[in-house]
């Protein structure tokens, strides 16, 4: 029993940033742009959360700094996809070195070491509190994509951006809003590695995250709440590796920690021709 | 053409140069001691350039390999992985073999290409059956891989010696030959030229190529002319998974002369900016190989002497990538302003 319910508390956990970063997903590819810089934004929300955090003595005031440095994150790829048409990939593969790149220099200038930050302060018992937002952000996304001129907006963006034009709007505003929010949500899931779950910024923390994160947007169906439903999945992978450790003699800790990786692997391989992306995701407008 | 069209490399160079000049004013050193340890430290002496013209290989490899890829449409983010695998065959076979010398370097090449292309076929395999996005599959596979390498290098291939994560060393005689004495440049560097050429001829002369550039640039229209794309798709990907493993085999050959878990510092990333500021032609790839091999190398003497972490280059490496991108749209809206 007790194994039991550290595995449910660690896959939550785990989950949790898996689950921000993927709603991030969902909403940047509803609106038409693809997002393979969550993996980056993520860094970025995470480093800069440990930097405010660490000069304020202040986590929550980190928590926020990690979401605007996800969000202008989001906006440069927002900005490079639909006012410079840049291919989105291309684009997104840019923003992940920037952001790695960018987190490793940060870490030598301000802390003066390279690898990682010093201990700061971190949100502590109180990162409950976003275990159980990243599940209310993924009622509400759902909620708002689905029932509101917003989210139908968004969608159409996604499905064909000429219709949301000749409806009088702008889908270039759309998109950059959309994927600006992506981005925001990625830097709040970093913000949650490095300050909820931990408390310090190492290089490389993201682990991959950002990429595991579009497979469960891809599990999900490109919904918010079969998004978070997947990412809860890979969450349980990745906390097994721990729960099961020392436990399962013929096979190695090193080994396990490949688990959330193939299960994400699977995962990809085993949704064919059962899901459809938006009909213009990836396609510049 | 205009003029910010044709010399988008010259452009890229430029920014290169402003942006470290201010990452060294941000650090506190003059852009100009700072220049002058990165170039003293990658060109300085034979000893130098040899280090220089080792990255230069590294990061060529894989280049070429994504290169192929993303002709073909494929957007192979695993080198890193591919490389890895490679590496991992060919120092595991090489430290158990016993034949003679020129048929082991022969067989830990083949292993490399093997491995690198088992990991990129899977993906390719994937994506072909399932079409599972390669992107993602690409990037997993590279932790897969180097988990799968720390155990068994932590365990059943690890050297008796050893102090680390890495195999028994290699018997000297199944080393690569050096090019440049008294430096650790193999003959990998020719290797890597040659494949260099091969692809070249490929793109330009010859029906595979021709279908290669055909699924990447219209699919579509490629798949109502009769290319088998699924073939093409899982084609593609091991052979660029191939080309990673061989420059995977030839680090361990070549450089290191045993696999050890630290072998690559990132070079199937960076190599994607190796390809992309190369434009996707193998030659200009060398160049662009060189240009990054000069800032891996110089980038540690640099480090050393003003205080510039090397990982920061990654941050200019996304930097290039991004504005060459851009650079497309910019010449296109100057070209039409021109016209108006």
């Amino acid at each position: 029993m007790e194994i039991l319910s550290a595995l449910i508390v660690l896959t939550l956990i785990k989950a949790t940033p898996i689950i921000y970063a993927a709603l991030g997903g969902v909403i940047s590819e509803r609106s038409g742009v693809i997002n393979i810089g969550l993996e980056g934004m993520m860094a970025a929300g995470a480093f800069t959360a440990a930097i405010v955090s660490y000069a304020t003595n202040a986590p929550l005031l980190g928590v926020l700094a990690g979401i605007v440095a996800g969000g202008l994150a989001g906006l440069v790829l927002a900005i490079a996809a639909t006012r410079f048409k840049v291919d989105q990939i291309v684009a997104g593969t840019g923003i992940n070195l920037i952001c790695a790149g960018g987190a490793a220099y940060g870490l030598v200038l301000v802390f003066n070491q390279p690898g990682a930050s010093k201990q700061v302060n971190a949100l502590g018992p109180n990162y409950w509190v976003l275990v159980v937002l990243a599940f209310a952000l993924a009622i509400a996304l759902q909620w708002l994509l689905s029932r509101t001129p917003w989210g139908l907006r968004v969608r159409a963006c996604g499905e064909n951006p000429r219709s949301v034009a000749a409806a009088g709007l702008d889908p270039l505003a759309l998109r950059t809003f959309a994927v600006t929010l992506s981005g925001a949500l990625a830097g709040l899931g970093g913000a949650f590695l490095s300050i909820g779950e931990l408390n310090l910024y190492s290089d490389g923390m993201t682990a991959g995250r950002g990429f595991i994160a579009l497979a469960a947007v891809i599990f999900g169906r490109w919904n918010p709440l079969g998004a978070t439903a997947a990412s809860v999945v890979f969450g349980l992978f990745e906390a097994l590796q721990y729960v099961l450790q020392g436990k399962i003699s013929w096979l190695p800790a090193d080994a396990m920690q490949a688990l959330p990786y193939i299960a994400a692997l699977i995962a990809l391989a085993g949704v064919t021709g059962r899901v459809r992306a938006p009909a213009s995701d990836g396609v510049p407008y | 053409m205009s003029v910010l069209h044709r010399f988008g490399g010259i452009v890229a160079v430029l920014l290169v140069i402003v942006l470290m000049s201010l990452a060294m004013v941000v650090a506190g050193t003059s852009p100009i001691d700072g220049f002058s340890a990165l170039l003293t430290g990658a060109l300085g002496g034979s000893n130098q350039l040899g280090e220089t013209l080792v990255a230069t290989t590294a990061l060529l490899f894989p280049a070429l390999g994504i290169c192929l890829a993303f002709r073909a449409g494929l957007f192979n983010i695993g080198a890193e992985g591919q490389l890895i695998v490679g590496a991992l065959l060919a120092g595991a076979a090489g430290a158990q073999m016993h034949v003679a010398a020129p048929l082991a370097i022969a067989i830990m090449l083949l292993l490399g290409a093997i491995g690198g292309g088992v990991w990129g076929g899977i993906a390719g395999w994937m994506k072909a059956r399932f079409n599972a996005n390669e992107i993602i599959s690409t990037l997993m596979l590279n932790f897969v891989a180097a988990s799968v390498a720390l155990t068994l290098v932590s365990g059943p291939l690890r050297g008796p010696l050893a102090t680390g994560a890495e195999t028994a060393w290699l018997p000297p005689q199944y080393w690569l030959p050096t090019l440049i004495p008294h430096t650790r440049l193999s003959a990998a560097l020719v290797l890597a030229l040659a494949i260099a050429a091969v692809l070249t001829w490929v793109f330009r002369a010859t029906v595979f190529g021709y279908e290669l550039n055909a699924a990447g640039e219209a699919p579509e229209a490629a798949k109502r002319n009769g290319i088998n794309i699924a073939r093409l798709t899982w084609l593609s990907l091991t052979l660029s998974g191939a080309i990673a493993g061989l420059g995977g085999a030839s680090i361990v050959t070549g450089e290191l002369h045993r696999f050890n878990t630290q072998l690559s510092p990132g070079y199937g990333f960076t190599a994607i900016a190796v390809a992309l500021v190369g434009d996707l032609q193998p030659l200009w790839i060398c160049v662009a190989a060189f240009g990054f091999g000069i800032l891996e190398s110089g980038g540690l003497a640099m480090q050393a002497s003003a205080q510039v972490p090397k990982d920061a280059i990654h941050l200019i490496e996304g930097l290039i990538i991004l504005v060459l991108a851009a650079r497309r749209y910019v010449a296109t809206r100057i070209e039409k302003g021109q016209a108006a």
